[in-house]
């Protein structure tokens, strides 16, 4: 398997890995993929309501290295972005950031699955209030 | 002939405590009487394959993943055996050979250890199986 130096570099050194609080209302968590799959990753945003900015995101990825490092890199785009430009993400941009290889797309679609699940339920949480 | 077969069982058998020993959720695949002297192939809980493969690369070892084939379907030969769909994924065939040492199956355990480790910190799975939730009855969202 050959993995872009990109990726290696993310594997290596993974950025904002970890958790936020799901129960602060400024907080969207998106959960995708499935153990049976070998991926699955959980992404949290921390928006603030009245700028809509997001100025915190963290994730935790069970998956290879490229899932992990288009997961890795979902946070750091994410960060200082506004809702709205999140939710432009697309898989493609991150496929062509890491050279990832055909067989391994599907890992850029999951990432971009969990923005727009954690931008989906941020945007939820706020409604309800 | 049967004295390598005793160095390999030892030799295994050492990297097997070693690994048992240091990590928690760690299943053998099959059974340790019916099976060769130099081979051991294991799950570890919460951390995929082929991400614990590229930590140890220069080790080499083979995974049970089939990410990288054409379909997402586990081992067959593992599911047989009776691990679940997601063990299979985090599954690590380790086969010794006539020119392995003691000081390499050291080295080895070691550095599975570390890695198995540093990706269970990246692990939502762990975060939930340390929380106390049951993953078999979450709804997961594949797409």
């Amino acid at each position: 398997m050959a993995y872009s130096e990109k990726v290696i570099d993310h594997y290596n050194h993974p950025r904002n890995v970890g958790s936020l609080d799901k129960n602060d209302p400024n907080v969207g968590t998106g959960m995708v993929g499935a153990p049976e799959c070998g991926d699955v990753m959980k992404l949290q945003v921390k928006v603030n309501p009245t700028t809509g900015v997001i100025e915190e995101a963290k994730f935790k990825t069970f998956g290879c290295g490229s899932a992990i490092a288009s997961s890795s890199l979902a946070t750091e785009w994410l960060r200082g972005k506004t809702v709205d430009e999140a939710l432009a993400i697309k898989n493609t941009d991150i496929v062509n950031e890491l050279s990832l290889p055909p067989v391994k797309i599907h890992c850029s679609v999951l990432a971009e699955d969990a923005i727009k699940a954690a931008i989906g339920d941020y945007k939820k949480k706020a409604a309800g209030n | 002939m049967p004295e390598e077969s005793k160095r390999m069982a030892h030799l295994r058998d050492k990297l097997k405590d070693r690994l048992l020993a240091n990590l928690d959720e760690v299943y053998i695949n099959g059974t340790m009487e019916s099976r060769l002297p130099n081979n051991l192939n294991i799950s570890f809980a919460y951390v995929e394959g082929e991400s614990l493969l590229m930590g140890i690369n220069e080790i080499a070892v083979s995974s049970g993943s089939a990410c990288t084939s054409a379909t997402l379907e586990p081992s067959y030969v593992l599911k047989a055996l009776g691990a679940g769909d997601d063990l299979a994924h985090s599954s690590i065939r380790f086969g010794l050979g006539r020119f392995n040492t003691e000081e390499q199956v050291d080295y080895v355990s070691d550095k599975v250890i570390d890695v198995v480790n540093k990706l269970r910190e990246l692990s939502p799975l762990y975060e939930m199986f340390k929380e106390g939730i049951d993953l078999s009855k979450v709804q997961w969202t594949a797409h």
